[in-house]
């Protein structure tokens, strides 16, 4: 069971890919639960697009087990497809033929897929009044909220999206983004690789840092909170050597710095021990202009991730 | 039921991509006309300006005493007559490069667009199975590719009404004739296709793959050199016994092509 006590849609144990001598994916544990989005996140060749293939069912995993859906992917891919959404990076839609032409054609593949689902889906991605133009002269945006409604015809119940917003300008990767959010709310299981750590943090309710392996997998707060000592900034108005001694030993103090006019800070228990900090420096004379919580960005958190790697390889 | 479904959508999209591309529709459409005009020019010229001498020539000689062995009696006939009879003869077999060379071309295109497009990897994505993907594949080929070669074989028909050679007809439309064009041409194309579409993916680009299959011409060349020299005839039950072995070679054909047809190179090897 999940965090939430339902079972989750997407579950795997120790997948594992290789090719040839090439270890693509290593020992990857992960679960997937209805209406949460997942982000696999890693630098180019982290193995993300092949654990997507893996899950889909397009590419057999080399040992390690998988559900999706319900379905071993490896044991019986034609009925897990029917379950499952699928998009690759690159589109793949067939420039001579039209929206609706190419969300018909890979519709056929479904069973009970009217022309009323095609309208639909060509309307929620905001396509219907061009259906009948040749998907040839669509922008990169358009040609991907396409494939998207694609991967969204047959309504699956997990949705593996593979860099979705990769190569699209701000707007039409905002707008794709809107469309994945609603689809979380409707209640899909939803993976996605990205490179793209601000998509990452916004988007996804947990993230999987990966580099063939997974190397952290939690909220973006908690991964934070993991791997970094939360840190007060407190800015005086003038530097005050006693105001710092009056701190730097206090029990719940880990660390403190002064450097001219700011008090860099690390508290055990910030949410309970920061008024008391506070308290603390006034009473020693100091005036205080700001106090703020230093946030690691995402981008720290994965390089500082992806560095540890590399040192523990050395 | 599901897969008939899935062979049609495949077949369907196929033929819309083959024909509402200007190159690919001529090259289906014309071709097989050229092929056959020109094998009607050639039987033409031999005859009318060659006449006896080419009838009687050693080279000829062999092949035609063959034929009237195998034949039924074509006592009344002359030499000008037993000439265009031979290489009439030799049209049945001339007209498998029809299907031979537009199943390949079809083949590779067909392939050569997926690769392009990089829409594979959503197919495999859906529900359709690899041997259904083949087949729709196979026969949006084959199939145009045997109509071609019978809409030349009933111009060829045609073609002998316009010289006025109605008289041979009798000896050209024989059970060879019939086999050659509902056995052996659709078991040709299906065989040509398939080595297309086992080409294909290996190809740097479309040429090199139809090079690699295009040397399914080469025995239907050999079939033609074989009979008009006279070394055999193909008589109908030979003529059958080959039919059958294309057979067997087609399944032999649809079973590596799908073995070959690897999903995961597919997905991770076309770039």
């Amino acid at each position: 069971m999940g965090q939430s006590g339902t079972a989750p849609l997407v579950q795997t144990s120790g997948l594992t890919k290789k090719f040839g001598d090439l270890l693509a994916v290593e020992n990857l544990t992960l679960a997937v639960e209805a209406g949460q989005i997942l982000g696999l996140l890693g630098p180019k060749d982290a193995g993300k697009t092949t654990t997507l293939r893996m899950l889909a069912g397009i590419i057999a995993a080399t040992s390690g087990q998988a559900r999706v859906a319900g379905f071993d992917p490896s044991a019986s891919p034609e009925k897990l497809h029917e379950m499952i959404g699928f998009l690759p990076e690159s589109p793949g839609l067939y420039g001579k033929l039209s929206a609706r032409r190419n969300l018909e054609y890979f519709a056929g593949f479904y069973r009970g897929i009217d022309g009323s689902r095609i309208e639909a889906q060509l309307k929620a991605v905001g396509l219907w009044e061009r259906r009948e133009d040749k998907i040839g002269s669509f922008s990169k945006g358009m040609k991907q909220r396409l494939a998207l409604a694609r991967a969204l015809v047959h309504d699956p119940v997990v949705l593996l999206l593979d860099e979705p917003t990769a190569g699209l300008d701000p707007q039409a990767g905002r707008e794709l983004r809107q469309m994945i959010t609603t689809l979380r709310e409707q209640g899909k299981a939803i993976i996605l690789s990205t490179h793209n750590l601000p998509e990452a943090e916004s988007l996804c309710d947990r993230i999987a840092v990966v580099h063939t392996r997974l190397l952290a997998m939690d909220t973006p707060r908690a991964l934070r909170e993991r791997l970094f000592q939360r840190e007060i900034e407190v800015e005086l108005q003038k530097p005050n050597e006693l105001a710092y001694k009056s701190i730097k030993d206090l029990p719940y103090v880990k660390a403190a710095i002064i450097d001219g006019c700011l008090l860099r800070v690390e508290l055990s228990e910030p949410e309970t021990m920061q008024p008391n900090l506070i308290a603390t420096l006034v009473k020693a004379g100091a005036k205080i202009m700001s106090v703020t919580e230093k946030r690691h960005s995402l981008e720290e958190i994965y390089l500082d991730l992806l560095h540890k790697e590399a040192d523990g390889k050395r | 039921m599901a897969s008939a479904r899935r062979i049609n959508n495949i077949l369907l999209r196929e033929w819309e991509a083959i024909f509402r591309d200007l190159n690919s529709a001529l090259f289906v459409t014309c071709l097989p006309v050229l092929i056959l005009a020109q094998a009607m020019v050639v039987v033409w010229l031999l005859a009318h300006y060659g006449g006896e001498a080419v009838a009687t020539s050693s080279v000829f000689m062999t092949a035609i005493a063959r034929m009237a062995g195998a034949m039924p009696s074509t006592d009344g006939l002359h030499n000008v007559d037993m000439l265009r009879l031979l290489l009439l003869n030799q049209l049945p077999l001339y007209l498998l490069l029809v299907p031979a060379i537009v199943a390949v071309a079809f083949a590779t295109f067909s392939i050569l667009e997926e690769k392009l497009t990089q829409s594979l990897e959503p197919i495999l994505a859906t529900p359709v199975r690899t041997w259904e993907l083949l087949l729709g594949k196979a026969l949006s080929g084959a199939v145009p590719a045997i109509a071609a070669t019978w809409v030349c074989a009933g111009l060829l028909v045609a073609g002998l009404h316009v010289l006025q050679w109605d008289h041979l007809l009798g000896w050209v439309m024989t059970a060879s004739w019939y086999l050659a064009l509902f056995l052996l041409t659709p078991a040709v194309a299906l065989l040509s296709f398939l080595l297309g579409i086992i080409a294909s993916p290996r190809a740097a680009d479309s040429k090199a793959a139809q090079n690699i299959a295009i040397l399914i011409i080469l025995p239907v060349m050999a079939l033609i050199g074989i009979q008009v020299t006279g070394q055999v005839w193909f008589t109908p039950i030979l003529m059958l016994a080959i039919s059958l072995a294309v057979i067997v070679i087609d399944i032999m054909a649809l079973f590596l092509a799908v073995r070959l047809f690897r999903r995961e190179t597919i997905v991770s090897g076309w770039r």
